[in-house]
């Protein structure tokens, strides 16, 4: 008994630390309350390009909201995230209809889960899995099975707690997809943040899909605005 | 028309040059926006010549063979002007056949205000799409009809004002509350410009996302038309299951059929309702399944008597009684719900093989009521940003006296061009 006793909290002390490590990231990549407006270019093999805008608001763990900004084609398109409820908005018909929270809203590598991710620590359980000479790497477990991938491998720098790169991998333990983050940027308000995100992926062999964020800046929202009522009018907040 | 279209055509390759720029500018907010599509649709249809339907139709106009062709080019041109508290929204939709045959449409033009950040007033033309269904909306009672053969097509709205108040708690239960008035002026038949004011309408639909599902309950009066009251719901069970239903109880609703050869109108209490889920598998396919009972409906011996009306009336060999029969048809039975009972089923699967930028999808309309269905694919690919080639063949089967199986078109097939900008 003594020794269960002992060993209990030198066996929670790492994962504390390392859930404690993943809260910092999340803190240095996104303000708790944001709006953001990012490019996503995705590139393929033949060297064709297709891009997409998108403005995104975020507001504490739960609320988070997408609108197409570009192309043409998708433009007024939107998706809301409440929780685990979600719903994609047809501007053509004007209605909101709730759909699965795995469902993908858009084509090539990146699918929502990628766009529409909330907090890392609110999502995963993070313990320590080892360190290089600048960085310590976390594996991150999920907490439930509506999130996306359910394990994901983090490398994140010791110096300034910056994210590097995510490794994400489907319960079966295959690799889905890998995110690289680069070119640190000053976005002003004392955040300074990877600005690209490159990520390819073994299912899409010759494909590559980079975000770059163009903007990100902390606001207060109200409530209302994580609404269906307010989902064809998102562009008012522009 | 000719320069509006050449327009069209060309606006949307001249953005394509500009794509990916090197070093993109900041993202530039603008208070006005343009933007369209433009649908060139060609359609191949073999045609059942032997139906009552196509032998009304083509009257006057009779075709050698049984395989007939359509191409038609159809813009969208919309603009949205916003600031922080008005809004003006203009959606219109022209039909181009030939220069004999073109039509405007309107299918919104609206202004809003926000008299608080809780609170909207628009007023004009607007679409509503009420209920939680994706191919039906029984409590959808100021919807446009709706197409379930492709549920996402832009369509015209309705003349109205409305007023939308939506409220957000903290509260674990009750997370959201919004409160909809739509008022609905009675249409302009006198001299077409007046109505009486007894006959304004009106829609109110409160809606609450409570225990992490959404239910909407929703009413409609007019004085001299039906009233009707409903509920719908929506709720995900699992991260990958979503369920969905409607139920509409319509008092004094209008059904119409054919008694003793003619048009008979009868006002009658009865239900709608709307059973459903949304689906995603592991494979990343979507399935879309509804039961819908159209309460409003024929049942098997009321559709059999309206089917002989037509084929007396095309096989009488009178002009008149084929036109005035084709007229009842048009206006009265429209639709491809004219029965009771039907089962709509979908299977969307992006990027199948890895394909980047192409879903196909199998739907399938069928009819409980006389095993008539109709199945197509619509095969859609965005190779190209802003541009969109969808294939979309349609079969439609049944016996003779069916409701599938006794529309004119057999088969049809077609091909779309849709460049947006």
């Amino acid at each position: 008994m003594l020794i269960i006793a002992l060993s209990l909290p030198s066996l929670a002390a790492p994962a504390q630390d390392a859930n404690a490590l993943l809260k910092s990231v999340d803190e240095n990549l996104m303000p708790e309350s944001y709006e953001a407006i990012r490019r996503l270019v995705n590139e393929e093999p033949d060297g064709g390009k297709k891009e997409f805008t998108f403005f995104t608001i975020k507001k504490g763990k739960e609320k988070i909201a997408l609108l197409y900004i570009a192309p043409a084609s998708e433009k007024g398109r939107a998706t809301l995230r409440l929780g685990e409820n979600m719903w994609l908005y047809i501007p053509n018909v004007n209605k909101p209809l709730r759909i699965t929270s795995l469902q993908s809203i858009v084509g090539g590598v990146f699918n929502n889960a990628d766009l529409m991710q909330l907090d890392y620590h609110a999502e995963y359980e993070a313990v320590s899995a080892g360190e290089t000479a600048n960085e310590r790497i976390l594996d991150l477990k999920a907490k439930n099975n509506t999130v996306a991938y359910d394990r994901l491998k983090m490398w994140v720098t010791k110096k300034d707690t910056i994210l590097r790169k995510v490794e994400a991998y489907a319960s079966s333990g295959m690799l889905i997809k890998t995110l690289e983050f680069k070119e640190d940027k000053d976005f002003g308000n004392g955040l300074v943040r990877p600005s690209v995100i490159e990520t390819t992926s073994p299912l899409y062999k010759g494909y590559r899909s980079i975000i770059v964020y163009q903007r990100i800046k902390p606001r207060q929202f109200r409530d209302e605005v994580f609404t269906l009522n307010y989902l064809g009018r998102l562009g008012e907040l522009r | 028309m000719r320069s509006l279209i050449s327009w069209l055509f060309l606006v949307p390759w001249m953005v394509q040059a500009q794509e990916v720029p090197a070093d993109p500018e900041p993202f530039e907010e603008k208070k006005l926006e343009w933007n369209g599509n433009l649908d060139a649709k060609y359609t191949a249809f073999h045609m059942d010549r032997g139906s009552a339907l196509y032998k009304l139709q083509f009257v006057d106009a009779a075709a050698s063979s049984a395989y007939l062709s359509q191409y038609r080019i159809e813009p969208y041109l919309n603009a949205d002007y916003q600031t922080k508290d008005l809004g003006f929204h203009l959606k219109t939709h022209a039909t181009y056949f030939s220069e004999d045959e073109a039509s405007v449409d309107l299918f919104e033009a609206y202004g809003s205000y926000n008299p608080s950040f809780n609170s909207t007033l628009q007023a004009g033309k607007r679409v509503y799409n009420w209920g939680k269904g994706y191919a039906f909306n029984p409590v959808g009672y100021v919807n446009p009809v709706k197409d379930p053969e492709n549920p996402e097509l832009a369509q015209a709205g309705l003349l109205s004002a409305s007023f939308e108040y939506v409220k957000s708690f903290s509260s674990p239960h009750l997370q959201t509350f919004s409160l909809h008035l739509v008022v609905v002026p009675p249409p302009p038949d006198l001299l077409n410009r007046y109505a009486e004011v007894q006959y304004t309408g009106f829609a109110v639909k409160g809606y609450v996302l409570l225990w992490d599902t959404d239910v909407d309950i929703i009413g409609f009066y007019r004085k001299d038309d039906r009233k009707q009251l409903g509920f719908d719901l929506s709720r995900n069970l699992r991260e990958n299951i979503e369920i969905h239903a409607e139920l509409s109880y319509s008092q004094g609703s209008s059904m119409y059929s054919i008694t003793n050869g003619g048009l008979q109108e009868v006002r009658r209490d009865q239900y709608s309702s709307l059973a459903g889920f949304r689906y995603l598998h592991e494979s990343n396919t979507t399935i879309i399944a509804e039961y819908y009972y159209n309460g409003g409906g024929m049942n098997p011996a009321e559709f059999e008597t309206y089917v002989g009306f037509l084929t007396n009336a095309a096989n009488s060999g009178n002009g008149v009684v084929a036109q005035q029969a084709l007229g009842v048809s048009q206006r009265y039975f429209r639709g491809s719900t004219l029965m009771r009972d039907y089962l709509y089923v979908k299977l969307a699967i992006p990027e199948p093989f890895d394909w980047l930028y192409f879903t196909p999808s199998l739907y399938s309309i069928y009819n409980l009521n006389d095993r008539s269905f109709l199945v197509s694919a619509s095969l859609s690919y965005k190779p190209i940003t802003n541009v969109e080639f969808i294939l979309w063949p349609t079969i439609l089967t049944g016996t003779e006296t069916s409701e599938f199986g006794g529309k004119m078109v057999r088969q049809r097939i077609e091909a779309w061009l849709r460049v947006y900008f």
